[in-house]
C-alpha cells in the first residue's frame, strides 16, 4: 500500500495552520517533533507518518471551530479516538491536521429509564459499563481494545467484539449522534428520528463523513447468569461443524470463539488460560440469560459439542476459571506477538459452513508464503482473524505478509464473504475494495461521500482506492429543490 | 405502468425515464407518505426467494416476494423475520397479507417484537438496486457481520423508495422460540402501566412484547422460550409485577400482531399517527396529544394515536419524539415532520447521491425528496 505524496502547498501554509489553530484550541495544538510522533499511527503498526499538526479540542465548539478552519484552509482532517484501529483508520497525513478527541471524555447523562448513556467521543468503551454497571446495566459492544478504545472511534469503525453474536455491533447499539459535518455545522442525527437513517451510514463510515462529538448509546440490563464452556476438538472441521450445529438448533450464544492448536500453544505460553495442548481447535462458548434458559442451552450446547467429536468439554467452575478462559482469547494478539516482532491481523468474514475450505486453503497459501500465522475466530458469525506473523526487518516480508493477507481476504470474497467483519477498511485494505465490489458499487459509496463532504477533506486516502473529486461521480447538487429529467446527454 | 420482471427491466426503464416514477410493490402502502406521483414502476413482478440457507440464518429474496410468503418457508424451519413486519395493508385500505418484503423495508414496517430484536435497518445485510443514473448496484453483504465500506442498507430502511428501487434484498433470520406467553395486568393507570413496561424492560427478561392499551386499562407483557425457561420467565415476571395481579392470557400472538399493524385505530376515521419517543417520555407525550385513541408498544418508546389534532410533530418533538402521519383523511397535514435546515440539506444531498435527477417517487417525504 503506497501513502500518497503530501500536498506542498499546505505544507508551506503549516506556520499559518499551526496559528489559527492555537487561537482556536490554546492549549491544545501538538507541533513539535517529538509530540507528533506519539500519534504518528495506530495498531496497523507497519504504516507510521506524522501529522502536519495534531488539535486536541476539549468542547464541541471547539471541533466546529477546527472544522469551520479546515474547511476555509483546504486542510485535510484525520479524526482519531485513542488510535487503536487495526486498519489504518486514524493514519495521519503529512498534509492533514490530526484531530484527536481524547481530551473530550465526560460523560453526559446516564438515563436508567430510557436505558441509555449519553458521551463524549473521547470516552473509553469499558468506562461506559464502568459507569452503570452498579445498577446492574452494561454496555453490549466489547472489542477486545475497549480498556482503551473510544466511543467515537467505535463509532467510526463500527466496532463489534466476542458478544456481538447476540447483542449486534456498535450500529444496532447507538441511538443518536451529533456530527459535525465539513465546515463545522452540527447535525443530530437518531434511531427512529422521522427522517432517513442517516444515524445508519455514518456509523461505520471511518471517518470520511463527519466526527461524533457526542453519541446516545443503549445501556442494557446485564443477563444474571453467563456459563462459558470449553470444548476441544481433534479436528477443525468437527469444530466447525459444532458451530454448524448449535446456530442451526436455534440457540444463540452470547459469544462462541474458535482458536487453532497455533494460537493455543502461543496462549498456553503467554498466560496459560488452560486450552488443551493436545486439541487441533478450541471453542469456547458464552451462554447468558435467566438460569433456567442457561441451564436448558447448556445442557444441548454439551450434548451438540460430544456428538460433533468434542474430546474435552468442560465449564468454567467458578468466576476465576471463567475470566482465564476468556483471557486467552482476549490475549491472542501479544500472545502471537511474542512469536515475531511484526503481526497482520486479517478479519474477513464467511459464510460458516465455507469454513472448513477457507482453513485449508490458509494452511497451504502460509506453505507457500513461508509465513506463519494462526486462527483466532468469531465461530458464531464466520468471523475470521487469521494473524500472520513477520518481521518488517527482513527484506520484503511485509509485502509478502500483504500478499498474503490479501489472498486470504479475496478468499473470503470468493467463498461469498466480505473483507472487513469489524476492523474497517481504512487504509490496509483499501486496495482490495474492488475485489468485492464493482465500479459502480464503489462510486455509489463515493457519492454518499460527496453529499456529506464534497470537498473531500474528511480523512482523505482511506477506505476507497481512488478519490475521485465529487464531479465525477455524477455527483450533483440539488438547486431549488426541483430535478431535471435524465433523457439528457449526460447521461 | 412499466411492469418489471427482472433487475435488467428496472435499469432498462431508469435509462428510458421521461419523467418520475412511483415505485409500486404489491402497492398495499401508496397512502403512505406524499401523494406519489410519476408512472408506476411495479417491482412485483421482481419476486421470489433466490437462496435460504437455514444454518446461516439468511435469505436472500426478490423485493416482489410476498412477506406472507417468506414467512411460510421460514417457519418450515422454526425461524422468523426478527424485526416481526406486521401487515399494513389495511391501515390504507388494501386486502391482507398482499404486502411485499422490498414494500416493508422502504416503509420501516416494524411490529412489537422489534423491541427486542430490532427494526429492518438491523436485519437487513444486503441488497441490489438501481440508482438514478441507471446503475445496478450492491451494498452490503451477504453475511450477519460486515463494516466492508458504508453501510449503505441502513439507508435503504425507511426511505420510501426515494433513493431508489430494490432489486435484491439480504436479511438475517432469527430462530422463532419454541413457546411464547403474555401477560395483562388490568385496571392500571397510565403511569403506572407505562412504569410497569419501563421496570420490565429494565430487567433481563427479554420481553418480546411491552404494550399498554389506555382504553382498556390493561398492560401486556409477552415472553419467550423453551418450556421450562419459559415457567421461569414468567415466575421471575410475576415477581416484578409483584404489587399487581397478573393474568395469563390466550391468543397474545394474535394481539401484539394487531397492536402492530395499527388495527385499534383502524375505521376510527381519525388520522393514524405512529410517534417514536424516548420511552419515559411516553406519559408526557400521551397527554400533549390527548389523542381519543392510543396504545404503547415498545414500553412506551412507541405510540400509535388516532386523532384530529394536526400539530402532532410539534406536540411530539416537544418531548424528543419523532411522528410519522400513517394515514389521514387530511391530506394538507404532512406525513414527515419538516427537518431544520443543516439536517434537510443533508437530506437533500444524500437523496441527489442516488437519484440526481429526482425520478424516484419524488416528494413523497418532503419537497424534492
Amino acid at each position: 500500500m503506497q501513502l500518497s505524496p503530501p500536498d506542498p502547498d499546505i505544507l508551506s501554509r503549516r506556520a499559518e495552520i499551526i496559528a489559527r489553530l492555537s487561537a482556536l484550541v490554546p492549549d491544545g495544538v501538538v507541533a513539535d517533533e517529538a509530540g507528533l510522533a506519539a500519534f504518528d499511527g495506530d495498531a496497523l503498526t507497519a504504516y507510521r507518518q506524522p501529522a502536519l499538526v495534531c488539535v486536541l479540542p476539549k468542547t464541541k465548539e471547539q471541533v466546529a471551530a477546527v472544522l469551520a478552519l479546515t474547511a476555509e484552509m483546504g486542510v485535510p482532517i484525520v479524526p482519531r479516538g485513542a488510535g487503536t484501529s487495526l486498519s489504518g483508520g486514524a493514519l495521519p497525513r503529512g498534509d492533514g491536521i490530526l484531530l484527536a478527541l481524547t481530551r473530550m471524555n465526560r460523560i453526559l447523562d446516564i438515563d436508567y429509564e430510557n436505558g441509555w448513556v449519553i458521551a463524549e467521543p473521547g470516552v473509553t468503551n469499558l468506562s461506559i459499563t464502568r459507569a452503570v454497571e452498579a445498577r446492574g446495566f452494561y454496555y453490549a459492544p466489547d472489542p477486545s481494545s475497549q480498556i482503551a478504545c473510544t466511543i467515537g472511534g467505535n463509532v467510526a469503525e463500527n466496532s463489534g467484539g466476542i458478544h456481538c453474536l447476540k447483542y449486534g455491533l456498535t450500529t444496532n447499539n447507538l441511538l443518536a449522534v451529533e456530527l459535525a459535518l465539513p465546515g463545522g455545522e452540527l447535525v443530530r442525527l437518531a434511531q427512529n428520528d422521522g427522517g432517513l437513517d442517516l444515524l445508519g451510514v455514518v456509523a461505520g463510515s471511518e471517518g470520511l463523513l463527519g466526527v461524533v462529538v457526542e453519541a446516545t448509546l443503549r445501556i442494557l440490563p446485564k443477563p444474571p447468569v453467563t456459563r462459558t464452556l470449553l470444548a476441544a476438538f481433534r479436528s477443525v472441521p468437527a469444530a466447525g461443524q459444532c458451530v454448524a450445529a448449535i446456530i442451526a438448533a436455534g440457540i444463540v450464544p452470547a459469544a462462541m470463539e474458535f482458536l487453532d492448536k497455533r494460537c493455543i500453544a502461543a496462549v498456553e505460553d503467554y498466560c496459560a488460560p488452560g486450552y488443551p495442548r493436545d486439541a487441533e481447535g478450541v471453542l469456547i462458548i458464552d451462554l447468558d440469560g435467566i438460569e433456567a434458559d442457561v441451564r436448558d442451552a447448556v445442557a444441548r450446547v454439551s450434548d451438540i459439542a460430544s456428538a460433533a467429536g468434542a474430546h474435552q468439554l468442560r465449564e468454567a467452575t467458578d468466576e476465576g476459571e471463567r475470566a482465564r478462559l476468556w483471557a486467552g482469547r482476549k490475549a491472542a494478539f501479544p500472545a502471537m506477538g511474542r512469536l515475531a516482532p511484526d503481526m497482520l491481523c486479517m478479519d474477513g468474514t464467511i459464510p460458516r459452513r465455507a469454513l472448513p475450505e477457507v482453513l485449508a486453503r490458509m494452511a497451504a497459501m502460509s506453505e507457500a508464503y513461508g509465513l506463519g500465522f494462526c486462527n483466532v475466530f468469531h465461530a458464531g458469525d464466520g468471523n475470521l482473524h487469521p494473524l500472520i506473523i513477520f518481521d518488517v526487518m527482513k527484506p520484503g516480508e511485509l509485502e509478502r505478509a500483504e500478499e498474503f493477507g490479501a489472498e486470504i481476504l479475496r478468499l473470503c470474497v470468493a467463498v461469498g464473504g466480505v473483507l472487513t467483519g469489524e476492523h474497517g477498511v481504512g487504509v490496509e485494505k483499501r486496495d482490495l475494495m474492488p475485489a468485492m465490489f464493482s465500479e459502480q458499487d464503489l462510486a455509489q459509496q463515493q457519492r454518499v461521500k460527496c453529499a456529506f463532504d464534497s470537498a473531500g477533506l474528511f480523512n482523505p486516502g482511506k477506505v476507497f482506492p481512488t478519490l475521485s473529486a465529487c464531479v465525477e461521480r455524477g455527483h450533483m447538487h440539488v438547486k431549488g429543490g426541483r430535478l431535471p429529467f435524465p433523457n439528457l446527454p449526460r447521461f | 405502468m412499466i411492469k418489471c420482471a427482472s433487475e435488467a427491466d428496472v435499469v432498462e426503464a431508469v435509462r428510458d425515464a421521461h419523467g418520475p416514477f412511483e415505485i409500486l410493490g404489491a402497492g398495499t402502502k401508496r397512502g403512505f407518505g406524499r401523494a406519489p406521483e410519476g408512472e408506476g414502476l411495479d417491482l412485483s413482478g421482481v419476486s421470489g426467494i433466490v437462496s435460504y440457507e437455514p444454518d446461516e440464518m439468511i435469505l436472500t429474496a426478490k423485493p416482489g416476494t410476498k412477506v406472507s410468503e417468506i414467512e411460510a418457508v421460514l417457519a418450515e424451519k422454526n425461524q422468523c423475520l426478527g424485526f416481526d413486519p406486521p401487515d399494513w395493508g389495511p391501515l390504507f385500505g388494501s386486502p391482507a397479507s398482499q404486502g411485499t418484503i422490498g414494500g416493508a423495508i422502504a416503509c420501516d414496517v416494524a411490529g412489537s417484537a422489534a423491541i427486542r430484536y430490532g427494526r429492518a435497518r438491523d436485519h437487513l445485510l444486503g441488497f441490489r438496486a438501481v440508482n438514478g443514473l441507471g446503475e445496478a448496484y450492491r451494498g452490503g453483504g451477504k453475511v450477519v457481520k460486515n463494516v466492508t465500506g458504508f453501510d449503505l442498507p441502513k439507508l435503504m430502511c425507511g426511505s420510501f423508495g426515494t433513493l431508489g428501487p430494490l432489486t435484491e434484498v439480504t436479511l438475517r433470520v432469527f430462530p422463532e422460540a419454541p413457546l411464547s406467553a403474555t401477560l395483562a395486568v388490568t385496571e392500571v393507570t397510565t403511569e403506572a402501566g407505562l412504569a410497569l413496561l419501563r421496570r420490565v424492560r429494565s430487567s433481563p427478561l427479554e420481553a418480546t412484547g411491552l404494550a399498554y392499551m389506555p382504553g382498556e386499562a390493561v398492560a401486556i407483557i409477552r415472553v419467550d422460550g423453551a418450556r421450562e425457561p419459559l415457567a421461569e420467565k414468567l415466575a421471575l415476571l410475576r415477581e416484578l409485577l409483584s404489587e399487581h395481579e397478573a393474568y395469563e392470557v390466550d391468543g397474545g400472538d394474535a394481539l401484539f400482531g394487531e397492536l402492530g399493524g395499527g388495527a385499534p385505530l383502524l375505521g376510527s376515521g381519525l388520522a393514524v399517527w405512529r410517534i417514536a419517543v424516548p420511552r419515559a417520555q411516553a406519559v408526557a407525550l400521551a397527554k400533549e396529544i390527548a389523542a381519543p385513541l392510543w396504545y404503547a408498544d415498545w414500553a412506551g418508546g412507541l405510540i400509535w394515536a388516532g386523532t384530529k389534532v394536526t400539530d402532532v410533530h410539534e406536540r411530539a418533538a416537544k418531548h424528543g419524539g419523532h411522528a410519522i402521519l400513517l394515514r389521514a383523511d387530511d391530506k394538507a397535514i404532512a406525513p414527515f415532520a419538516p427537518e431544520p435546515p443543516a439536517r434537510a440539506a443533508l437530506t437533500k444531498s444524500v437523496k441527489a447521491a442516488f437519484d440526481p435527477s429526482g425520478l424516484f417517487n419524488p416528494g413523497r417525504m418532503w419537497d424534492g425528496v
